[in-house]
């Protein structure tokens, strides 16, 4: 064999590889995006509502520490990351970081749900599965719901930075909107689904944890968290007409409501905010001393705190009391509930002057804690004091607290413990975000 | 006519006569000072023919009757050649050593090498005596640093069982593969990280970083290091072309031991030492004052119910004197057809922790055939099996791992089992160490199976033309099973704190193949010239396959995992083909000027359109000055130059936009993955361009070779952090280039001799800068914990590796990232020197490192800290103003400056010693060489770094984040008694 029939061997072998063809290989891992949106079937739709819910408890732990901690309702001790006691608390020089998981997972965690719930909605427009009009026009406003409801829990930390509410293009995001056009847009989601449950007696074609699979009724739920956003939105005649179709109830239970649930089931969640009691201080939640000095004499919510054989310190903080709002690592944490929507209707008719009103529902609220009715000064200011007071107490832990004081303008009554700690308004715009 | 006949019976007759006729040779084969050299290889040119020397040097070997050249050739040593045509009985054959290396053969192709001084590469090699030569090594990498120059090597841990990163001429990737490829007698070689799932109690990956931080080993692991002959470290694209689109971070070809021709010869080693903790930190000591300021009057009251009595806890978790022991056996021999090579180990070490500990076994059988004329087979089989108890440590986020727990508790707090075996809660810190040390099993057991094979056909073999066809293949296969068992009765799982017990229990199955198929042409038109032109086909395919069961709510002690109140299960599937083809043709005319060009094409299915052909173009040119021009008194001067590429593709999975199961109210769900996929991804390219200066003084006794090295990584993949509201958290784009450069001067010197002694010095000195010359995306920090803590900062126009932080008036804190450089992960410089000095029948061997520079960010300290544990609380140096002592300086400036956590990592160490005596032969009537030897390894450290090693790293074998460390599993340092037969 000379060189020349060498290079001829070599230039088969090369034509013979080119038919060599590389077939590309389906993700072996997971289903894709664009199958479920194309044409899902009602299986896949109700895997995408579990996806959400489930996806809803993502991050609460961060969540919460971050509202509570800076609301100065409970110390997060953490040696494993000290932060939560630091930039949390604005120790000394320390200020929060736009690009940390207290910002950014938060954040993140809920844009996620707000993805699936978009998925969702394309999902229910173009499925071929057999669903009627209402039912599809009904599961839409579910979604329209949740997804409110997640970009709301974006805007409580974000506030005065604003939030982008249009994100169904990730490579064309929409506008940040103002704090107040953002709220009004959160506003009209509940809105636009309202209109579409109002009347729509179907069920929806996947069941759920939020309230009830019943179009109509939850519709209760929608208009329970219109009700939140209008009071956010000082707009106290929505939050009383949104209270009239919501599960309020005067005089019903204060727990009744829509949760998050947890369970100790394979790949479940517990409940990220649950810590026994006594856990050493290393990771613990310590209440707040002021919670129990500023507490009337016979309340019974200072339940929620429970003492400690031995007081827990950290990086300053010192606490004799834990926090203690959920007994069980699978207990439900509440996502809106009847005690809220008794001290809006109260927040409501006050701002409407509707006084006596307002008293008795403070006064239900009071009577339920085992304290005497209401005999402060009936001004306008003195009863919303009483109810950012009652709001304390009876959502204490529940991320209410700074929200509460920043709407009223009264971040700097919130107590200091450590000299030169600040009280942040909001949390930075994530750096991801510029 | 009839005596024609006759003529011919005659010749048949006497045809047997000449068959006797042929020309016998005899001889002794000697070393410079006259003593016998065994294993020498003779051969006849051209012909298949040959045989080896025995233990006394002696060898005979019958030639044709026209006599023919003799090739004496044995390692270490120059080659002779010798025309024989008539019998010789008593030939002797005085050996030259080859002390600058010259005659090593380096690769330069799939199927062709070159000898090192006509070779156009800075090709690093190891030999077996430098990898396990001085001491007894538990894993082939890391037995490597400081043997070549041009790598950073760094032990994640201390943890038993390997776990080590290799990184070849810096950072070469952001978050694709940085480790090298490793390829074993012809088969690719798999060296995954599986992480064990212990994630799952640690939380590690749930705030400040995503990375999973389970401290696994990775798979070369299961290499045992005794069996190799051989190792040749392609550092970059240059050299690395050849192997395409896998080869960014280099290629390591790793070349196990062969039987020769001759009687079979016998190895029997034993080792047996110890280890211990390679650096003890001590505690603080305490006393009310203390406790009081630390832990107010509750702690108090704790430290005085126990009279103040303190726990040296350091010794009671990292205190064991862990036994090591390591076995061996080879027997390997062969005819001129057949040569076979088997090798067993059995190697128990035990960890510096109670209960940590490494098992290997392997098996080897190496087997070569000439089945004909034509045809050369051989088979390569490994089987390992090897169990790891690595502990629990590194970061967490629950405060549960044995290292996070240790720093968190102070020494008066009582952990000790009473009486009837019960442990008391650790009432300051959610996790009794030493219950969780005694009761819980974090495993890794592996089996595994190497097979490869080769054959040769030998098609055309004239004086000027030599075609051989070679088919060349392998299989790698192997069960990974990770056993994590955190029991009920643990402090953190009972009473409501965690799952009420964990099982995690993982198994990996791998299944790789690859196969080849190539032409090799030598085509030699005159003496003075010949040209090497190879051309082939390559396959490779990937099948891993994870699933991890994670069992909770356990019943009572039961360890199977249906025996819980709850299972998950988890399934990782990673798939690839890749099929390529590559072309290569190497001109050397009179060994003065060699030059190469080649091409590689590669496709796969890891890229996002999986059927393109990727081009892997490499050049290289090497000249030698000498032949030209003599130059007194220089032996070589060669100048040479190579350019390459080669590829990295994105991590797997990264093509794919996908909805991930996630677990709810007894039902499954699908949301959106964090990481959005690109369909239009590339595959990260390298173009690197080597320059060098190879030079030998006095017949070679000093020997120079000096490299340059530019490395332009482009396309860099990044796992780029999104806009969060577009509900991803992830996304992956070709977004940056790095550049890497860098200067490697490997020096050897033999200053003296002798017939009785001899003195071999090795410098390696090599240092490598890296910047960011591309980043379309806003410059971001990744690989650690965030700002406050210090981190990783990928920056245009910045070193790849500078760490950064947040930063208080006396650092200079950039106004508009408003973070400041702390430092550089990457070392200033590299030096090892290497010594090997005989005495008669004594060897001493030293290897001396010196990592100058290079800082970590230590974040024991900080845990330490904040639980006042620290070893130098209440010392001072920290402040730069000395009025604090450092652990409350410490605290007092985290938050405002990450600058005390950005630590110089700069080390000195005795990486091995080793001291050998070979018993007189005559004791042994020559039958047996027995040698008896002391060796250790990092038995000297010189560091400023507080705390255990400055090697280290949490994130193990992650491209960018090594250098951090959190409360590691700590580095030991081990010495052995070795004695060792061959007969």
């Amino acid at each position: 064999m000379n060189q020349y029939k060498l290079y001829r061997l070599l230039l088969l072998l090369t034509l013979g590889y080119t038919g060599c063809k590389v077939d590309p290989i389906l993700d072996p891992n997971n289903p894709s995006t664009n199958g479920i949106v194309q044409n899902a079937s009602i299986g896949e739709l109700q895997n995408m509502v579990v996806g959400a819910e489930a996806g809803m408890r993502n991050n609460l732990n961060n969540y919460y520490d971050g509202v509570s901690v800076i609301g100065r309702e409970y110390y997060r001790f953490s040696t494993s990351d000290p932060r939560l006691t630091g930039d949390l608390l604005g120790k000394g020089s320390a200020t929060l970081d736009n690009n940390t998981f207290y910002t950014t997972n938060p954040f993140n965690a809920r844009y996620r749900v707000v993805k699936n719930l978009n998925i969702l909605i394309t999902a229910l427009q173009n499925t071929k599965a057999t669903i009627t009009d209402g039912q599809r026009k009904a599961s839409i406003a579910y979604a329209k719901t949740v997804k409110a409801h997640e970009l709301l829990m974006v805007f409580n930390q974000q506030y005065e930075n604003g939030i982008r509410i249009d994100v169904d293009d990730p490579d064309k995001l929409g506008p940040f909107l103002s704090k107040d056009e953002s709220l009004n847009a959160i506003q009209n989601l509940l809105n636009e689904a309202y209109l579409d449950l109002k009347g729509n007696d179907v069920e929806f074609p996947f069941s759920t944890v939020l309230y009830s699979k019943k179009a109509l009724e939850f519709l209760k739920f929608n208009r329970a968290l219109a009700a939140r956003v209008a009071v956010y939105r000082k707009d106290w005649t929505l939050a009383l007409t949104a209270l009239n179709e919501s599960f309020f109830d005067l005089n019903g239970s204060l727990t009744n409501g829509v949760y998050y649930l947890f369970s100790t089931q394979g790949g479940d969640l517990l409940n990220p905010v649950f810590f026994p009691q006594d856990t050493p201080p290393a990771e613990a939640r310590l209440v707040q001393p002021g919670f129990i000095t500023d507490a009337e004499a016979g309340d019974t919510r200072l339940s929620k705190a429970s003492k400690r054989t031995a007081a827990g310190t950290q990086d300053g903080l010192t606490s004799d009391y834990d926090f203690w709002v959920y007994k069980t690592n699978v207990a439900s944490i509440p996502i809106i509930r009847n005690e809220e929507l008794i001290l809006i209707y109260a927040e409501a008719k006050v701002q409407t002057n509707s006084i006596p009103d307002a008293i008795v529902a403070i006064n239900r609220i009071r009577t339920a804690a085992s304290l005497p009715p209401y005999a402060g000064s009936i001004t306008q200011t003195a009863i919303i004091n009483e109810i950012l007071k009652q709001r304390r107490y009876s959502l204490f832990g529940e991320g209410q607290r700074w929200i509460d004081m920043r709407r009223y303008d009264k971040l700097s009554e919130l107590p200091i413990d450590r000299a030169g700690d600040d009280v942040w308004k909001q949390f930075p715009r994530p750096a991801t975000e510029q | 006519m009839q005596t024609f006949k006759r003529l011919l019976l005659l010749c048949c007759l006497l045809a047997p006569v000449w068959l006797f006729a042929q020309v016998s040779v005899s001889g002794t084969i000697v070393d410079n000072g006259n003593l016998p050299i065994q294993g020498a290889s003779i051969k006849i040119r051209n012909s298949n023919a040959g045989t080896s020397s025995d233990a006394n040097g002696k060898f005979s070997l019958s030639l044709p009757p026209k006599g023919g050249t003799l090739e004496i050739s044995y390692i270490g040593y120059k080659s002779q050649s010798i025309a024989v045509t008539n019998s010789l009985s008593d030939l002797v054959v005085k050996m030259q050593e080859d002390v600058g290396h010259l005659e090593e053969i380096v690769v330069t192709g799939l199927a062709t090498s070159a000898k090192r001084s006509n070779s156009a590469h800075a090709v690093g090699t190891v030999s077996a005596k430098q990898l396990v030569g001085t001491t007894s090594q538990p894993t082939v990498d890391g037995a490597l640093y400081g043997k070549f120059p041009g790598a950073n090597i760094s032990t994640n841990s201390g943890a038993p069982g390997g776990g080590i990163s290799i990184k070849l001429r810096g950072v070469t990737s952001l978050v694709g593969n940085s480790q090298p490829l490793f390829i074993v007698d012809g088969v690719y070689y798999d060296n995954s990280s599986i992480q064990s799932g212990t994630n799952f109690i640690s939380k590690a990956a749930g705030q400040g970083s995503t990375n999973f931080q389970d401290n696994p080993s990775n798979r070369v692991a299961d290499l045992d290091p005794e069996d190799i002959d051989r190792i040749e470290i392609l550092k970059g694209a240059s050299t690395a072309a050849i192997y395409g689109a896998r080869a960014a971070a280099g290629v390591v070809i790793i070349t196990t031991k062969k039987g020769k021709s001759g009687k079979p010869k016998i190895e029997i080693g034993h080792s047996i030492g110890q280890q211990m903790q390679l650096n003890k930190l001590g505690q603080r000591s305490w006393d009310t004052a203390k406790v009081l300021a630390a832990y107010k009057a509750s702690g108090l009251a704790i430290y005085n119910a126990n009279g103040g009595k303190t726990y040296n806890y350091e010794d009671e978790l990292y205190g064991n004197k862990g036994l090591l022991t390591n076995t061996r056996l080879s027997l390997s021999g062969g005819n001129e057809n057949t040569s076979y090579y088997a090798g067993v180990t059995y190697r128990d070490d035990e960890g510096i922790v109670k209960g940590t500990g490494y098992r290997k076994s392997s098996f080897r059988l190496n087997l070569d055939q000439k089945v004909t004329k034509f045809l050369d087979m051989s088979m390569n089989a490994n089987y390992v099996e090897s169990s790891a108890d690595r502990g629990y440590f590194n970061n967490d986020n629950t405060s549960t791992t044995l290292g996070v727990a240790y720093v968190s508790t102070p020494s008066w707090i009582n952990l000790y089992p009473d009486a009837n075996g019960n442990y008391p809660n650790n009432p300051l810190v959610p996790s009794n160490f030493i219950q969780t040390r005694d009761l819980m099993t974090n495993n890794e057991k592996v089996n595994r199976i190497l097979l490869g094979g080769k054959a040769t056909f030998k098609i055309i073999k004239s004086d000027k033309h030599n075609l051989n066809l070679i088919a060349l293949g392998g299989i790698d296969n192997y069960t990974l099973k990770t056993t994590a068992i955190f029991p009920a009765i643990l402090q953190f799982q009972k009473a409501g704190n965690g799952t009420n017990g964990a099982l995690i229990y993982g198994t990996t199955v791998a299944n790789n193949t690859n196969l080849s198929a190539l032409a090799v042409y030598d085509f030699k038109p005159s003496d003075e010239l010949s040209f090497t032109t190879q051309a082939g086909l390559n396959t490779f395919k990937v099948d891993l396959n994870t699933v991890v069961n994670t069992a909770t709510q356990l019943i009572g002690t039961q360890t199977n995992i249906d025996q819980a109140g709850a299972l998950q299960a988890d399934q990782t599937k990673t798939f690839s083909r890749d099929k390529g083809f590559f072309a290569q043709e190497e001109i050397n005319w009179q060994d003065k000027i060699i030059a190469t060009v080649g091409i590689r094409g590669d496709k796969s299915s890891r890229n996002g359109d999986a059927d393109k052909l990727y081009y892997y173009p490499k050049a290289s040119l090497a000249f030698n000055i000498l032949p030209f021009v003599e130059i007194k008194p220089f032996s070589l001067l060669k100048i040479r130059g190579a350019y390459g590429e080669s590829g990295n593709f994105a991590p797997f999975g990264a093509v794919y936009t996908s909805l991930v199961p996630i677990n709810f109210n007894g039902t499954t769900g699908s949301i959106v993955d964090l990481t959005r996929g690109s369909a239009n991804l590339k595959p990260e390219r390298q173009k690197e361009l080597e320059l060098g200066f190879d030079a030998g003084i006095l017949n070679n006794r000093v020997n120079l070779e000096l490299t340059w090295y530019k490395k332009d990584v482009e396309d860099l993949i990044l796992k780029v952090v999104t806009t969060g509201s577009s509900g991803f958290t992830n996304d992956w784009k070709n977004v940056a280039a790095i550049q890497n450069k860098g200067v490697e001067i490997g020096l050897n010197v033999v200053p003296v001799i002798t017939k009785e002694w001899r003195w071999n010095m090795q410098f390696n000195w090599w240092k490598n800068k890296s910047k960011v010359t591309r980043l379309d995306v806003p410059a971001f920090n990744v690989g650690a914990f965030g700002a406050s803590l210090g981190t990783y900062r990928i920056e245009r126009g910045k070193s790849a590796t500078q760490l950064v932080g947040v930063g208080d008036s006396t650092d200079k804190v950039d106004p508009t990232s408003k973070l400041a450089v702390f430092g550089n992960a990457e070392p200033d410089f590299n030096l090892a020197f290497g010594n090997n000095v005989t005495w008669k029948n004594f060897e001493l061997s030293v290897l001396m490192h010196w990592k100058k520079g290079g800082d970590n960010i230590n974040l024991t300290t900080l845990l330490s800290d904040l639980s006042a544990t620290s070893f130098d609380y209440d010392k001072k140096g920290v402040d730069p103003s000395g009025q604090l002592a450092n652990g409350p300086y410490r605290l007092k400036v985290f938050g405002a400056t990450a600058r005390p956590f950005v630590q110089d990592a700069s080390y000195f160490r005795v990486r091995e010693i080793g001291i050998s005596y070979t018993l007189p032969g005559k004791w042994f009537k020559d039958i047996a060489r027995i040698k008896v030897g002391f060796s250790g390894r990092n038995l000297i450290n010189v560091f400023d770094y507080p705390s255990y090693d400055p090697e280290v790293s949490n994130f193990g074998t992650d491209a960018i984040s090594s250098n951090v460390e959190v409360t590691p599993f700590p580095s030991a340092k081990s010495y052995y008694f070795n004695i060792s037969a061959t007969f």
